[in-house]
């Protein structure tokens, strides 16, 4: 569409619902990087022992910025699932399907909310286990010095495990 | 020192829906509506301004728009001008921070007034700007900010755990868009029966189109004092406001703290303290606004709140039991559902229909009601905001 930047291809930071991830401009970008090789991660705090998600950069227990990045689980099961048609954000296709997941017993993580990709509408049902899915997101121009520079992004919803 | 307490003396807004108006000619509209509530009452008289939005930033292009709102509304205050940001509970939050700042002795007359400009110049621009409403890292990525997708799954859950049905949450839409048909000012004036709510284009299911609040452009303006000035201002009988909380126990949804999404024990821990508080219980209060964004929201709100049991709300609701002759009328003037929800004024306009009730001048009168309290969640279910309001002080 003519004269609407973000429709034109053209990239607007304040409309976009994916976080700016790299070294650059982010302290947690390992997170990403871990992404990439399809480690869902986050901190642990090396005095306390306090698992944190989202992943931090000091421990919101003890305050020490001492902390290592430890793996989550990549599968859990589907306890409650939603779909929309309407409404949804541009960038995202209707239906737009969340599932509300459990990770198994032992996880510092219980649950998480994500999207379901790879599936249609009424494959995945409540009490089915799903995997983490690590996908490319649109890139964002940074500048760099005087040049302006592509940075590539990814992210993360669950697909069912076939 | 002697104790200070804080008074609501007057309170207005303007009409809530799509709007060809700005934020700024809504506030306007607002602040009118709320002086001639009270004519004796003056700009001049006013010495503070705490002004809610959320979307003022990125839907006007306007930050710091406390002092644009205090010129154009012909306030100078002397003791604070500020906004507040707590989303769907900006309002409450205003009004909780001006009865401090008139208790501490910090302001003596607070005008707390909410504006939010909903519907940008073209459509497709709305969810974006909601997608920044959650935990814009984590959870905006997963499509979650417009939140229908999150409370239909809240819904799925207490159908599961409690057998709640698609009729009780029908009711909650039915109760309410009743109690909204005589509100001129309110987004819809039409009633609803049970089968048009249920047969309504599905959002996210369970959940149809009227178990929705709309998106609604409005503002709303109420005036809070001290005592001694709401007995020089005003000739009508005092409201006080009693004590209130505001409780946020998490953020990203993966935190979420509850035992399953039925389960809400943060809004549970803020209805304690406020009721701790303002030395209340949950009989006590005579009428409630409760922040009803879905129909869901509504039925869970009054189990957490005390006004039926855990569990209970669906059929609390298709009994009748928040209607006039019920035992808790609530959101009489036709809550989020009837009137929308234009975020940051929305704390203010259940605020100004309490006042209204505790002074036996509301258009769905609750007969001889003296204690009142309103109820916000925010963001996607991460805050929850509640205020309580007397026919007589905390003693």
């Amino acid at each position: 569409m003519k004269g609407v930047p973000i429709l034109e291809g053209k990239y607007s930071n304040i409309l976009d619902m994916f976080p700016i991830e790299c070294k650059e401009f982010n302290r947690i970008y390992k997170f990403y990087n871990n992404l990439r090789e399809g480690r869902f991660t986050t901190t642990k705090c090396k005095g306390c022992g306090k698992v944190s998600y989202p992943p931090r950069v000091i421990c919101p227990e003890c305050y020490s910025e001492e902390l290592k990045w430890i793996d989550l689980p990549t599968k859990g099961k589907v306890v409650t699932i939603a779909e929309k048609w309407r409404g949804i954000p541009i960038c995202f296709t209707p239906p737009l399907i969340d599932a509300w997941i459990q990770f198994p017993e032992g996880s510092p993580v219980k649950h998480i909310l994500s999207r379901l990709i790879n599936c249609e509408v009424g494959q995945v049902k409540e009490g089915d286990e799903v995997r983490l899915a690590v996908f490319d997101v649109p890139s964002h121009p940074m500048d760099k010095g005087k040049e302006s520079i592509m940075m590539d992004r990814v992210f993360f919803a669950f697909e069912p495990v076939k | 020192m002697s104790k200070v307490n804080a008074c609501v003396i007057a309170g207005g807004q303007c009409k809530f829906g799509v709007r060809e108006a700005s934020y700024i000619d809504m506030v306007q509209e607002a602040s009118k509506a709320c002086l001639d509530d009270l004519p004796d009452l003056k700009p001049r008289d006013i010495d503070g301004l705490l002004f809610a939005s959320t979307y003022v930033g990125r839907n006007s292009c306007q930050v710091n728009p406390a002092p644009v709102v205090a010129e154009r509304v012909g306030l100078k205050p002397t003791s604070i001008c500020t906004r507040v940001d707590v989303l769907c509970a900006g309002g409450s939050s205003g009004i909780l921070l001006a009865q401090g700042l008139v208790q501490s002795g910090m302001a003596e007359v607070v005008m707390v007034l909410g504006s939010e400009k909903l519907y940008t110049p073209e459509r497709w621009q709305i969810q974006y700007g909601e997608i920044a409403a959650s935990d814009h890292d984590w959870d905006a990525p997963q499509g979650i900010g417009p939140p229908p997708l999150w409370f239909a799954m809240q819904a799925k859950d207490h159908m599961k755990h409690y057998g709640t049905t698609r009729e009780q949450l029908a009711a909650v839409s039915v109760a309410n868009y009743k109690y909204g048909f005589n509100n001129p000012k309110g987004h819809f004036q039409n009633e609803l029966t049970i089968e048009e709510v249920i047969e309504a284009k599905e959002i996210a299911a369970p959940l149809g189109l009227f178990d929705c609040c709309p998106l609604t452009d409005g503002a709303a303006a109420i005036i809070i004092a001290s005592e001694e000035r709401a007995k020089d201002l005003s000739g009508r009988p005092l409201v006080y406001l009693r004590g209130g909380a505001q409780v946020s126990l998490h953020s990203v949804t993966a935190n979420w703290p509850g035992k399953h999404l039925g389960d809400w024990p943060h809004m549970k821990l803020a209805a304690e303290k406020a009721f701790e508080r303002a030395k209340l219980s949950p009989e006590d209060i005579d009428v409630a606004q409760v922040h009803d964004c879905f129909s869901i929201s509504q039925i869970i709100e009054l189990e957490e709140l005390g006004f039926c049991k855990k569990g209970e709300g669906g059929p609390f609701m298709a009994s009748g039991q928040t209607n006039l002759a019920g035992k808790i009328p609530v959101n009489t003037d036709g809550g989020l559902l009837s009137c929308g929800h234009p975020l940051g004024a929305t704390g203010i306009r259940q605020g100004v229909e309490i006042f209204k009730q505790l002074q036996g001048r509301a258009a769905n009168q609750v007969k001889g009601a003296r204690f009142g309290l309103t109820h916000n969640l925010s963001g996607v279910n991460v805050e929850h905001t509640i205020v309580t309001y007397g026919r007589e002080p905390k003693k």
